[in-house]
């Protein structure tokens, strides 16, 4: 008889939480080592890492998954590395209140097959430099680029000095061990990437939780924006990785007004529209019609690839693929996120409808996550961005390199995008080191003065209203 | 690193640690606890029957993981409530709470 979940899951926190109990001990010069020596590590394996995840996976561009790798690495440790995570953070003198940092224990990460090294990468080094061992259960299509990440990652740490067992992968075959780890009592945080399964089971089971799922990204288009280095940036952003990040443009729209402009740059840049029929085909390969939701054997797959399955005949070199729709839900498969290099087109009578569009369409699947406008026009760029529901409003950029930061924006570079309570997150930020430790507040005795003269008594008497009480609490004294 | 103490009219075998207990030292010390424990141990049973062990870590400043695994190893050999760890200072202690050990160890 095998191992039971409960035992293994058992062995593992025992582990994790030794090392936590080191961890603890460390000082920001001993942790910032660490950090760096895996950095380094990960960083040097970019390439070999990013090819090993495109031969397992069969998804996306082994080039696009190096620079991934090189987002998690080289920009997410310049975005922590001066960052404060140990003992004393600030000592504010004149509020009196003196920040300390906690590590908080042992960290399960769950993370996608869409992302799989980088997304290992960026968790062990946000997890290292805030003290907390990490646990990794990757995509059981992706266990071995994964289970090699972690070596590499891992070797380096315990050669910067780190506690054994501070990086530990589980097993990602089996659902059931990911659910019992997930639920261990001994789990500190889970940090989960990926669908809206694994996110609804990391927050049900009753540790906290940073679970981070699908987007949905509308991308509207006004008719102040630049035609032809819009569409360059979206092609440049939905095709990279062949459309596996989350953030990636799911739709674009436009007033009808600009239609005829519109559709002539995407052609003239190698895009294909489709017709309603060759629509219909594309339709129900890329998504499930019973639950709404892509299908995942069209993830990260080139356009080359979809059409074959589709049964179409595209023109040489096209680089995307475009379906028109007239509406948003059950009845137009392609208005859901589709994380392969196929974009919805909405063509709208005038602005107001192609905002309300947009409006539709984050909030079918995709609220809290990310939206796009092209324009030169600040009150449009702002309008729409009070109405749209998503933690990063990308302006002028590609959404996918924009929404995780670094490059494009100041954003904190991340591979894990808090949604905010839309998606179930306590957080609309980009995850990183400063949301992985407790902050405590050592609080010296500074008194209100206002508060101390006032005659407290006064407040009993119902008579006296807010004015009043106001006007006495700030009498000068 | 460790100096051990067996009081054997009073059947308690006392180890005290000093300095930092790291992965390396531990490599070390593990073995040296191991043998020692088994010169007094029952040859009959393989037990610690009726011994005391005490850890003390009056001069120890830093634990790695490892030091837990051999606090655990060792408290596994003795009898219930046979095995207590002194004098830890209170970085030490805090240690053993994050590894939930703190009452199994009989940490003071």
């Amino acid at each position: 008889m095998g191992v039971l979940p409960i035992e293994k899951a058992n062995e593992v926190l025992e582990k994790a939480l030794f090392a936590a109990a080191e961890f603890q001990q460390f000082n920001q010069e001993e942790t910032d080592n660490i950090v760096e020596a895996v950095y380094k590590a990960g960083f040097n394996a970019r390439v070999k890492l990013a090819k090993m995840a495109y031969e397992e996976t069969g998804i996306g561009v082994w080039e696009h998954k190096v620079l991934k790798n090189v987002i998690a690495t080289q920009l997410v440790y310049d975005s922590i590395k001066n960052e404060k995570t140990v003992g004393i953070i600030s000592n504010d003198r004149q509020t009196g209140i003196i920040e300390i940092a906690q590590p908080l224990g042992p960290i399960f990460a769950v993370t996608p097959v869409t992302n799989p090294t980088s997304t290992v990468m960026f968790k062990i080094l946000i997890c290292l430099k805030t003290r907390n061992p990490i646990i990794i259960s990757s995509h059981r299509s992706a266990i071995k680029c994964c289970t090699e990440t972690v070596r590499i990652c891992y070797e380096a740490a315990l050669e910067a000095g780190a506690p054994e067992d501070c990086i530990q992968i589980i097993s990602a075959g089996s659902h059931e061990l990911t659910q019992t780890v997930m639920g261990h009592p001994k789990v500190a945080l889970i940090l989960a990437t990926g669908g809206t399964g694994l996110v609804k089971a990391a927050y049900s089971s009753g540790n906290p939780a940073i679970g981070v799922g699908p987007g949905n990204v509308p991308v509207f288009i006004d008719e102040s924006a630049d035609l032809p280095f819009t569409v360059a940036n979206i092609i440049s952003s939905k095709t990279f990785d062949n459309g596996t990040i989350c953030a990636s443009e799911q739709s674009v729209i436009i007033e009808e007004k600009i239609e005829k402009n519109v559709r002539a740059e995407f052609e003239r840049q190698k895009c294909y529209f489709l017709n309603p029929e060759e629509t219909e085909r594309v339709s129900k390969i890329a998504v499930v019609a019973d639950s709404l939701s892509m299908n995942p054997l069209i993830v990260g797959q080139s356009v080359e690839s979809i059409a074959k399955k589709a049964n179409l005949i595209i023109p040489e070199g096209t680089c995307m693929l475009i379906a028109k729709l007239n509406g948003v839900g059950k009845d137009y498969p392609l208005s859901v996120e589709v994380l392969a290099p196929i974009l919805s087109f909405y063509v709208a009578k005038d602005y107001q409808t192609a905002i309300k569009t947009c409006i539709d369409l984050n909030y079918l699947g995709g609220i809290g996550h990310s939206a796009g406008i092209y324009a030169n026009d600040d009150k449009r760029i702002l309008e729409f961005s009070q109405l749209i529901n998503a933690g990063r409003i990308l302006v002028n950029t590609p959404t996918s390199q924009g929404a995780v930061g670094g490059i494009f924006n100041n954003l904190i570079p991340s591979l894990t995008l808090g949604c905010g309570t839309g998606g179930k997150n306590i957080t609309t930020e980009n995850i990183s080191a400063k949301q992985l430790i407790n902050i405590q507040r050592v609080c010296r005795r500074k008194l209100n003065e206002k508060w101390q003269n006032i005659d407290r008594n006064l407040y009993l008497d119902e008579s006296l209203d807010e004015s009043t009480l106001i006007k006495k609490y700030n009498k000068n004294q | 690193m460790v100096i051990f103490d067996l009081n054997t009219p009073e059947k308690e075998l006392t180890f005290r640690f000093k300095g930092r207990l790291d992965t390396n030292v531990c490599m070390k010390i593990g073995d040296e606890i191991v043998n020692k424990m088994s010169e007094i141990k029952d040859p009959a049973t393989d037990l610690l029957t009726g011994y005391n062990i005490v850890f003390d870590l009056k001069e120890v400043n830093y634990i790695a993981s490892s030091y837990i695994r051999i606090c655990v190893n060792t408290a596994k050999q003795v009898e219930k409530g046979k095995f207590s760890i002194i004098n830890s200072d209170p970085f030490i202690k805090k240690t053993f709470k994050i590894a939930g050990l703190d009452e199994l160890l009989n940490v003071s």
